[in-house]
């Protein structure tokens, strides 16, 4: 019996076996290859992906886990052209260096951002705990993520996308 | 008129669809047909090869390909081929690579790669450079006579991979003066590991007798002529291109994954993909070398440093590599900074049974700057000078003698700690926060340069009046091929940045390039696009003078339009020159080149080294308050402050993500990033999870200033801004923990319990005992120079 798996709004079939890391299914089955495998051991964060609107480390979710659940990467945050809130702000503080990390924390902030809307500084910062970027520094992401707190924009972006 | 690009914060133009998830990295690209493939490594440190039998691998299911030693004759290496891509007869590191194979899938590659049968005989071995120096050490190239020398002039020695000296001015009798306070200081820092989140990965085909290999690297030139030698071919008969790479550091300087593609695809016949694990780039990455370091200088009670003599053991691992070259830093990292009325220092890349040692943002400078500065301040204790003063007395200046004999030109070093200053007086001192810690407050200097060479570039100009610049630059996150070469070139043309479209390197496509790395890429590559611009402009003005019927001396190149001087209403677009040159002189391009000037030691000072005077010196001061908690060994950052000599801003939103990133890589070094190895000869840390970066909880905003104007060769008067940030970071986190502590930091990284040590069992500072004290005994013999 095959597996199914709502990402990014469009139910899915999976071929593989349900062992398989739901990281290795998005990137190799659907060609979702803006989730980034970097550590393969939940340490990283840049395999983040919003499983039923909550973050969760892709590369250690066994894909049978996901049965039946929606699974949204970071190819659902832009809606046809308009970026969301937060991949907007990303640019308006030139945050991206080399971006490999930025799928993992534009998952983090939005599932975090959907619950915390009015998040403070310090929050931003202990969400952010299990993201790592080797090249920002990360200010320019808190800056980022402190432009568009409490505007509900992170949370609207979130709702547009679902 | 369009508003000025040079100085101006453009965005990155690759922002967006990296922000989308749509960049596609090396590790993102393959496709039909592709094999994978997997490297065999070794699993102790030193051995002999009795047999390897790839027979039982070979009738696994789903190989296609498997080499070994044998499809791989050359060697490689900067100054003394050393490196065979397989282990040829012996094992000299833990994860050395001894065969790799090519299967339908990874898993597949990955069975068969361990079902190779590898039996070896344990030699001794030497794990650390005391162990390596020790007169009964193991040699761990027992053919080291027979390499073949890439590069004359250095010293070797068995263990010893190369030696370069420094001597200028008569420090025996500085030492000897009566009037000098001597002060001596043993130091020692750890490995670093890059860890770019991209680890190191291409995917390689050959084609009508040609390799082509796409790669994650920062040195395109380096892959396509390393692969050639190590697999016998013509280094024409490689084309290599690079998508985007994410992150490098220093990591991606050298050949990595490449050449083992290349064979398995030449040897099966298909695309084939290599990337390594994150376990294997822990175990692999070419760290950052740990060094040990012995510096002693004669100083003045009034603070003249008459005489300064150091020396320098870096641990180069296995092989070579970078280190031989990096000997030479030292001369201008640990012999910089100040005037020195004499000085003689020693520089060693050493040999040990680790995993090779590499490039890393500001290589050999971080831990020079940490003992140089430390040293400083246990001078300042010794003759009761302010640190500050001491600095500000001694820091090079306008026609100061560098340590190979260079003349450096303008005041640099004494404004930019004059501005510090102002910064750090016009804020409060955060010593409240450290509320019942130890506090503490340092501010260092550091001198870098700006690793310039050879650089190649084209312009074209396109029929609806934009250009592209074709080179062999890398975009490796920096932001140099996405927002100042735009800029550069946009400003020498008179377009907007947006008119400006960047080829990806190819090196079929471009000029040779030495890659991107050294603070180079804007400096090189900007010379370079400038010099094609020129050749452009005045073709454009040529066509154009035709159409306005006027001579080009009178014509103005601004806003997309050629107009005559003073009269803009007559005036041509761009495109519409464009399409004239189509019909008349055909399509418009230029070419621009650039290399190193070259500026040359005093004759007789440096002896092995590959550059003997920085073409383009950089500096920077930082400071830093810390609080130290004496229960836990924990050293939190309170504030740092950085003033930094960019030349010129070109993006200056951009340096300051750099400077803040550096830093924060600066922060990881200083404190927490511990690579250890165990006496077998094995990285300690596998992952992330012992292997502790900065993560966002760690880490400050970093306050910055751009220090404008200093003397530059660059393009515009600018300087590299991206590799100079991590500098002075170990240097100044070790004094403001000294400072609070009041005890001697000799060693880095500052992990809490090393600091908890300092605080409770501190036993006075270290002993470097593989370091004679005697400064001469440390030099090998005249005839151990080396030849080609
Ligand atoms: S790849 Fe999943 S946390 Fe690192
Ligand atoms: S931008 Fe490179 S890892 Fe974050």
């Amino acid at each position: 019996m095959s597996l199914r798996v709502v990402v990014n709004h469009e139910e899915r079939t999976v071929a593989s076996a349900p062992l398989t890391p739901l990281s290795t299914v998005l990137r190799e089955e659907f060609a979702l290859t803006g989730t980034k495998e970097v550590c393969g051991e939940g340490f990283c964060g840049a395999c983040t992906v919003l499983v039923d609107g909550a973050p969760a480390v892709s590369c250690l979710v066994p894909v049978g886990l996901v049965e039946g659940r929606r699974v949204e990467t970071v190819e659902s945050l832009a809606v046809g052209e308009d970026l969301s809130a937060l991949q907007a702000a990303m640019i308006e503080t030139d945050a991206v260096q080399c971006g490999m990390c930025f799928p993992g924390i534009l998952m983090t902030l939005t599932g975090f951002f959907s619950e915390r809307p009015d998040a403070d500084e310090e929050e931003i910062r202990s969400a952010l705990a299990g993201n790592i970027c080797r090249c920002t520094g990360y200010e320019a992401i808190v800056e980022a993520a402190l432009s568009i707190r409490g505007a509900g924009a992170a949370a609207s972006a979130v709702e547009a996308a679902s | 008129m369009n508003k000025p690009v040079i100085g101006s914060d453009l965005p990155r133009r690759d922002a967006r669809d990296k922000l989308r998830g749509r960049t596609r990295y090396t590790i993102d690209r393959g496709g039909l047909g592709m094999l994978h493939a997997a490297v065999r490594r070794s699993d102790v440190a030193s051995a002999r090869i009795v047999r390897v039998d790839v027979e039982p691998a070979r009738r696994m299911p789903g190989v296609r390909a498997i080499v070994t030693a044998d499809d791989a004759p050359g060697r490689y290496g900067l100054t003394v081929a050393d490196h065979p891509l397989f282990a040829v007869d012996r094992i000299r590191f833990h994860g050395e690579p001894i065969a790799a194979v090519a299967a339908e899938t990874l898993a597949q590659a990955r069975a068969a790669a361990d079902a190779i049968v590898v039996e070896l005989e344990t030699l001794p071995a030497a794990i650390t450079m005391e162990q390596a120096l020790a007169p009964d050490a193991p040699e761990i190239h027992p053919d080291w006579r027979d390499y073949e020398v890439l590069f004359p002039g250095g010293r070797r020695s068995g263990n010893v991979a190369w030696e370069a000296t420094v001597e200028r001015g008569d420090t025996d009798a500085a030492f000897a003066r009566g009037d000098v306070t001597i002060v001596e200081s043993c130091f020692r820092s750890g490995r670093q590991n890059q860890t770019p989140l991209e680890p190191r990965a291409c995917v390689a085909s050959y084609e009508d007798g040609r390799f082509f290999i796409e790669t994650s690297t920062q040195v395109p030139w380096a892959v396509r002529d390393t692969t050639a030698r190590l697999l016998g071919v013509r280094p024409s008969d490689v084309r290599v291109t690079v998508p985007a790479v994410g992150g490098g550091f220093g990591l991606k300087f050298e050949f990595a994954v490449e050449p083992f593609a290349a064979l398995l695809a030449r040897a099966s016949g298909r695309p084939v993909r290599l990337a390594n694990t994150r376990r294997e780039e822990m175990q692999t990455a070419l760290c950052r070398e740990n060094a040990d370091i012995r510096i002693r200088s004669a100083v003045t009670r009034d603070g003249e440093i008459v005489g300064r003599e150091a020396v320098v053991l870096m641990d180069c691992g296995a092989y070579g590599g970078e280190q031989p070259f990096l000997t030479t830093m030292t001369a201008h990292t640990l012999g910089g900074n100040y005037r020195l009325g004499s000085v003689r220092l020693l520089s060693r890349a050493v040999y040990t049974n680790t995993a090779p040692t590499g490039a890393f943002r500001a290589c050999n400078g971080t831990y020079n700057t940490f003992a140089l500065e430390r040293h400083t301040d246990e001078i300042c204790a010794a003759i009761g000078m302010d640190p500050i003063a001491f600095r500000r007395r001694n820091v090079i200046g306008d026609k100061a003698l560098g340590s190979t004999g260079q003349v450096f030109e303008g005041d640099v070093l004494g404004p930019m700690l004059d501005r510090m200053e102002e910064m750090t007086a016009s804020r409060p001192s955060q010593q409240a926060r450290a509320d019942g810690r130890l506090y503490g407050r340092a501010t260092v200097v550091g001198t870098w340069f700006i690793f310039v060479g050879p650089s190649a570039a084209t312009v074209n100009l396109n029929p609806d009046g934009g250009v592209t610049l074709v080179t062999s630059g890398v975009e490796i996150g920096s932001g140099s091929m996405m927002q100042s070469l735009p800029q550069i070139v946009a400003d020498s043309l008179g377009l907007t940045p947006q008119d400006v479209t960047i080829r990806a390197a190819d090196t079929d496509a471009a000029g040779y390039d030495v890659g991107v790395g050294g603070g180079r890429q804007t400096v090189s590559l900007g010379v370079a696009s400038t010099n094609a611009c020129i050749e452009v402009k005045k073709k454009i003005l040529r066509v154009a003078s035709e159409m306005l019927e006027a001579d080009p001396a009178d014509l103005v190149l601004e806003d997309g339009h050629v107009s005559i001087v003073g009269v803009p209403e007559q005036r041509v677009s761009v495109p519409a020159v464009a399409a004239r040159a189509q019909v008349t002189t055909g399509p418009i391009s230029g070419s621009g080149a650039f290399t190193a000037p070259g500026t040359a030691a005093m004759p007789g000072c440096a002896a092995g080294h590959m550059l003997e005077a920085l073409d383009l010196p950089v500096f920077a001061v930082h400071d830093c308050e810390v609080a130290v908690d004496p229960a836990t060994g924990h050293v939190e950052v309170l504030s740092y402050t950085v003033v930094q000599d960019v030349g010129r801003a070109i993006n200056p939103r951009a340096i300051r993500g750099q400077i803040q990133g550096g830093v924060v890589q600066g922060l990881g070094y200083a404190l927490h990033e511990d690579v250890s190895i165990d006496a077998e000869g094995r990285i300690r840390q596998e992952g992330f999870e012992t292997y502790r970066v900065p993560l966002a909880q760690d880490v400050l905003a970093i306050d910055c200033h751009l220090h404008e104007g200093a003397p530059s060769i660059g393009p515009l008067g600018a300087k590299g801004a991206g590799e100079v940030p991590i500098l002075n970071v170990a240097a100044a986190v070790a004094c403001a923990v000294s400072n609070a502590t009041g005890k001697s930091v000799d060693t880095i990284p500052l992990t809490p319990p090393r600091v908890l040590d300092l605080l409770t069992g501190y036993d006075g500072p270290q002993e470097h005992h593989h370091i004679a004290k005697q400064w001469t005994d440390n030099c090998l013999p005249d005839d151990a120079v080396c030849v080609a």
